[in-house]
């Protein structure tokens, strides 16, 4: 049977992988990719406890994220492409220019 | 007149907007006008000062935030009066003596910014409004010092707002736990300094609280171990800026002393007697040392200055009318005098752009009355009888010996001390032969240097001579003040020794 | 008699502003006039007054203004004319009208001669509010108005520069003034003290409040307030150890040491000690101190004066010794003799400085006996008035001295205090032989003057006529003695010698007269003929020793100046630069340091910030769940 536990533990390993890409990855755009991956692994976790518990607000929260990541992604994605333009390049190496 | 606090505050700030308006040529004879009519206005305050009353007179109250109890609050009684004449009196003589020319004009209205600030911290009884112009007075002075000082002024600026800054942060924390406490013991908000009066607070908390507020009036004393931002400041400063900073802006912290800690923490007062007392005699014995040491005229002067603020702190601690009174009268006497001696420096310096004094020797040939001011104001300095200069030191040593004859001994090497640098800089400076080929053709006094000072030296003298007018409405307020101190303290080591004068209980005035 | 009072006092203050006013221009004869008829007339009033005190026995007391109220204190300008003060009033205001008529002549080629005058009559004014004063306060005003006379005054001849002491030991007159000054402020402190001491424990300053209260104090007390207020008389009357300035204050002009330094303002100590007398005779052990120590320095000063060779130091080591005296009289108790030495030593000791000042008038400024001799041939009159007062100082029978100090001997054996009369008796012997050594180096025997190329002249008819007066007071002076005790008895208390001492006073006069003689004997023998130096003499180490006034002024310097620069500047580097403002500094480097380390952290790349974020992350799990563990 599988249990919630068993759900909890995928989105925890599927949280891992995206921060592991957050923190390793060094293009911009495997950054976006990891941290989509975190918020699905968030969202699979939201699901599980929400059945787990019969209560719908998790689930319904599980969208709003999903929207929500949808919109940032959009957005991300403009900036992503105006960066790849001004700077022909999009690995983080490369843009310090907010270095103190 | 109703009002005239609000117009002694807000007339030179108002002024100081216009000033912006008038052209470069004549901004110093308007910064003058403006000053003078300031200066009159407050003597118009004193005139119509009712000497009989020891309490706050011309209040004035307008609630600005209800709900937290700040209200622009104002009044003056015989501690704050003649400080504040004082401001105007040397703000006044400072901007006609003043020989800037780079940037006139930002000068006067700066200066003109600065008066705002301190008529407002000496007149103001909200502890916000007092905060306010508190900080506010750092802005002007940081710009004074920054803009027109010498080639380390970057540096003497910066310490000396960060280190007084410093200590004020520390000091609205200890505001705002007062107003705390006020809340939760009585369910109002208030920040009237006259409703805190009434505050009887336990011990440990008024320690705490004193300590808060001690850091933040200490720094502007400056009291030893705090008083290194004070050369430099000096050292850097313009003529003007030394003038206002020596006469007006350290007497914010003694002030401070009376106005705050004093009336609403007696115990802590009390128990930190020895170690307040211990602070300045180091403080008086040290700094008249390194005074001694000096090189630099200004530098001494600096010093000296130092020194003699901690003969105003021992008095203020003496706990009876004839110190806190002697030292009230102290805090004038320090302002007239040190800003005529920092006014009489810059005088040499103007001439010969160097205040060492091996460069010069033998002035008082060649400047006559330059040394005859440059003497009379020296032995104010070192309290001479019959100048103002004796007045305070006698009345804060006499006051003091009753807490501590040990103590009055040691400080009272002040008089000693004192006179071995005063005499050494009157010695090396205007005495022996004329040996620098550049000093042989000097100029003396001009007339308006004289004039400027002339003022000066008549009020060392007749406050020397007869110092009842001043004395007595002082003597008053801080006669009222002790007798509320006593009532309110509630250790029995305080009560003892917190002295009300017996012509004062006689008369059984209280607040 | 009110208005007389303020005439007496206030005059001295209109000559003063009157000459100020002309302090800066050039030399103005009628300055110097108006001045000195100022000064008369203060000392027709006083004398007027004195009459008055004199004829009636009641005081007068006059209350101008309030000064200083502060809580219970209270502090008028208030005068009291009663029979000490009135005494000194005369003295004080008939030696200054002669030194001004003097100083006219006297300083009459000196640029600075209108500023002079204006110091001079200031310096009156102060003494007189001094002694006039009815409360301490008022007399510290005087007190310390005469110091700053004083140090202007000695200054007086600013110009000259510091030079090596074996040159000059004084070093320079700015240094002597600055020295004099200071010295006083050290005593000034203990007077102040003795102020306090009285004020909390009587709560008042006035003579009268004060006196009358004080048979009810306790004992430590009133010892602490005597002793407090002799430190202040030790100052300004020069005893040891703050004796030095007084010989360095021989650089100012000379009418100045003759009334400043030897007739006035170093009697001011002695004066104290007389007016507080109701304080001082509760007080024995206090009081014998001062006896004691005035009997040291009676002869210690007297040592010194045997071998100097600078004219005006003699006379003030001469005058250091008679302070001695007169404090060994009040410190025994004998008040009235100790105030009767004072006025009679005001006059023949101004006699004898204004009589070194035409000498060094003549000479050139020349000081060193040892370039003089053989001036009676051109100054007769000076040899007269010198003569006249050496004799009267060494209490030759009949002249003023004799009277005085043989009363203050007397007294020191009526006490039994065998020594201290021993060493007074030893002591008169010295004074006579130095004072005829200077005579007579002056005056007497080869004229060395030749050969430094000097014409000395004779002082002015007028300057002369003007001295007159103090000359004839110093031979007549001691006639008074017996009206002059019935005068002031009435307000100290009276001294008799008991019937034993009166018994065989004839012997002890004797004994004092063989003394004295003796000393005059040495003198002559040795110097009249002129000067014969003996090397080996010179050369051994007492007599360096003395010459060197045993070196005091120079362990001074070593122990006490010095260091204290020394101290001084290592407080200035070593303490205020490298560890208060360090410190100061030191945190403001720690949080610019702390800043600018952490500023590596800002690197501008994502990636690092992201890492940084995940560690700030498991910190806060960390924590967060060490403290659920804590609590749960």
């Amino acid at each position: 049977m599988i249990g919630l536990s068993h759900y909890l533990i995928v989105s925890a390993i599927l949280f891992s992988i995206g921060l592991m890409g957050v923190l390793r990855r060094r293009n911009l755009l495997m950054l976006f990719f990891a941290t989509e991956v975190m918020l699905n692994a968030v969202n699979i976790a939201f699901a599980a406890i929400s059945h787990y518990y019969n209560d719908l607000t998790g689930q319904m929260f599980a969208f709003f994220i999903i929207a929500i990541a949808a919109s940032e992604v959009a957005v991300g994605l403009g900036i992503l492409i105006v960066l790849y333009k001004k700077h022909g390049s999009l690995d983080l190496d490369d843009l310090a220019t907010m270095r103190g | 007149m109703d009002n005239i606090l609000s117009v002694l505050i807000f007339f030179p700030a108002i002024a100081g907007l216009l000033g912006f308006v008038v052209d470069k040529k004549s901004a110093r004879a308007y910064g003058i006008t403006v000053a003078a009519i300031e200066f009159l206005l407050s003597l118009w305050l004193w005139f119509s000062f009712d000497t009989g009353n020891a309490g706050m007179q011309f209040v004035e109250m307008i609630p600005l935030i209800p709900d937290f109890g700040v209200s622009y609050y104002l009044g003056v009684d015989g501690i704050s009066l003649f400080i504040i004449l004082m401001t105007t009196l040397m703000t006044l003589i400072g901007m006609v003596s003043m020989s800037i020319e780079k940037d006139i004009k930002n000068m006067i209205i700066t200066l003109l910014f600065l008066e705002m600030t301190m008529v407002g911290v000496f007149v103001a009884l909200d502890a916000i409004v007092f905060y306010l112009f508190w900080e506010l007075s750092l802005v002007p002075m940081l710009y004074i010092v920054g803009a027109w000082g010498g080639p380390l002024r970057v540096y003497a600026a910066i310490k000396f707002f960060l280190y007084t800054f410093m200590g004020s942060l520390v000091m609205l924390v200890g505001m705002l736990f007062v107003a705390y406490v006020y809340h939760s013991l009585t369910g109002v908000w208030s920040f009237a300094i006259t409703d805190w009066y009434a505050l009887v607070l336990p011990v440990n908390y008024q320690l705490w609280l004193f300590a808060a507020f001690f850091l933040g009036f200490a720094i502007k004393v400056p009291m030893f171990p705090f008083h290194t931002w004070l050369p430099y400041a000096h050292g850097q400063a313009p003529t003007i800026g030394s003038v206002i900073l020596a006469a007006v802006l350290l007497k914010m912290g003694t002030y401070g002393f009376v106005r705050f800690s004093l009336p609403m923490f007696p115990d802590a007062s009390v128990m930190m007697i020895t170690p307040i007392a211990v602070l300045s005699i180091i403080m008086i014995i040290y700094t008249a040392m390194v005074a001694y040491a000096q090189k630099d005229m200004k530098q001494v002067i600096a010093y000296s200055s130092v020194s003699h603020m901690g003969i105003i702190m021992i008095g203020i601690f003496a706990m009876n009318s004839e110190g806190i009174g002697g030292s009230v009268f102290q805090m004038l006497s320090h302002g007239i005098v040190s800003g005529a001696l920092f006014m009489l420096v810059g005088i040499i310096y103007d001439r010969r752009h160097t205040k060492l004094m091996s460069e010069f020797g033998g002035l008082a040939a060649v400047m006559p009355k330059y040394a005859v001011i440059f003497g009379i104001m020296l032995m104010a300095s070192v309290g001479l009888p019959l100048t103002i200069g004796f007045v305070g030191e006698f009345l804060v040593l006499l006051g003091f010996y009753e807490i501590s004859p040990v103590m009055t001994i040691l400080a009272g090497t002040s008089i000693i001390l004192g006179a071995v640098y005063m005499l050494s800089v009157f010695k090396k400076s205007f005495f022996g032969p004329v040996t620098k080929e550049e000093n042989k053709n000097l100029k003396d006094l001009t007339a308006k240097e004289t004039w400027s000072l002339v003022p000066l030296v008549a009020i060392v003298i007749w406050l020397g001579v007869y110092p009842k007018p001043v004395l007595d409405p002082i003597n008053k307020s801080v006669n009222a003040m002790l007798v509320f101190m006593e009532e309110k303290a509630i250790t029995a080591e305080a009560k003892d020794i917190i002295k009300v004068p017996q012509s004062a209980t006689n008369a059984g005035e209280v607040k | 008699m009110e208005g007389l009072v303020y005439i007496a006092l206030f005059a001295p203050f209109a000559s003063s502003l009157f000459a100020a006013l002309f302090g800066m221009s050039e030399r103005k004869i009628f300055v110097g006039v108006v001045a000195s008829i100022l000064l008369t007339i203060s000392f027709v009033a006083s004398a007027m007054l004195a009459f008055y005190v004199y004829g009636t026995g009641h005081a007068v007391h006059v209350t101008m203004m309030d000064w200083i109220n502060a809580g219970d204190l209270r502090i008028p300008f208030g005068f009291v004319v009663d029979q000490v003060s009135v005494t000194m009033m005369t003295v004080v205001t008939l030696v200054s009208t002669i030194v001004h008529i003097y100083s006219i002549g006297y300083m009459d080629h000196d640029k600075s001669f209108n500023r002079f005058f204006s110091y001079l009559s200031a310096f009156v004014f102060s003494m007189m509010v001094l002694v006039m004063s009815d409360n301490f306060a008022g007399l510290f005003i005087g007190w310390e108005g005469v110091g700053v006379c004083s140090w202007l005054l000695v200054g007086f001849w600013y110009h000259k520069p510091d030079v090596s002491r074996e040159e000059n030991p004084s070093i320079s007159p700015s240094w002597a003034a600055n020295e004099a000054f200071i010295m006083n402020r050290i005593a000034d402190l203990g007077m102040l003290i003795g102020l306090f001491i009285l004020y909390w424990n009587v709560g008042s300053l006035q003579y009268d409040e004060v006196f009358a209260a004080v048979p009810f104090l306790d004992g430590t007390v009133l010892n602490a307030a005597a002793l407090a207020l002799f430190i202040g008389a030790m100052g300004k009357s020069a005893q040891f150890p703050l004796h030095t300035w007084l010989t360095d204050a021989m650089e100012g002009p000379t009418p100045v040491s003759a009334l400043i330094h030897a007739a006035t303002m170093v009697t001011a100590g002695v004066f104290l000690v007389i007016r507080a007398n109701p304080l001082f005779s509760l007080t024995p052990e206090v009081s014998y101190f001062i006896a004691a120590l005035g009997t040291f320095v009676a002869f210690f000063a007297a040592s010194m004066a045997l071998v100097n060779r600078d004219l005006k130091r003699i006379i003030a080591f001469s005058t250091l010794s008679q302070l001695g005296y007169m404090f060994a009289a009040a410190g025994l108790g004998a008040y009235w003799i100790a105030l009767f030495h004072l006025a009679a030593h005001a006059f023949f000791k101004a006699l004898l400085f204004l009589g070194a000042g035409n000498v060094m008038h003549a000479m050139h400024d020349e000081l060193d006996i040892f370039k003089m001799g053989g001036l009676k041939k051109v100054m007769k009159w000076t040899y007269l008035y010198m003569g006249i007062a050496s004799l009267a100082l060494a209490g030759i029978p009949f002249f003023a001295g004799f009277f005085s100090k043989d009363a203050i001997i007397e007294t020191a054996w009526n006490e039994g205090t065998i020594v201290l009369w021993a060493i007074l008796v030893v002591t008169a012997g010295m004074t006579a032989f130095y004072s005829f050594r200077q005579v007579f180096l002056t005056f007497e025997g080869d004229e060395r003057y030749k050969q430094y190329g000097i014409h000395p002249h004779e002082m002015y008819r007028y300057v002369l006529i003007a001295m007159s007066p103090l000359a004839v007071l110093a031979v007549v002076a001691g006639f008074g003695m017996e009206g002059f005790e019935h005068f002031v008895t009435k307000l100290l208390p009276d001294y008799h010698m008991s019937e034993h001492t009166h018994h065989i006073a004839w012997i002890l006069g004797l004994v004092v007269l063989v003394f004295a003689v003796g000393g005059i004997a040495l003198a002559y023998k040795k110097y009249y003929h002129g000067l014969k130096r003996d090397e080996k003499l010179e050369n051994s180490w007492y007599y360096k020793l003395l010459a060197n006034q045993y070196y005091i002024p120079v362990l001074y310097e070593e122990f006490i100046s010095k260091p204290y620069a020394m101290i001084s500047d290592a407080m200035w580097n070593k303490v205020d630069m490298k560890i208060v403002d360090a410190t100061v500094d030191g945190i403001a480097k720690f949080l610019y340091k702390t800043g600018d380390e952490t500023r590596k952290m800002q690197t501008g790349n994502l990636s690092n910030y992201l890492n940084w974020m995940a560690v700030g992350a498991v910190l806060f799990l960390v924590v967060a769940a060490i403290s659920a563990a804590a609590i749960g």
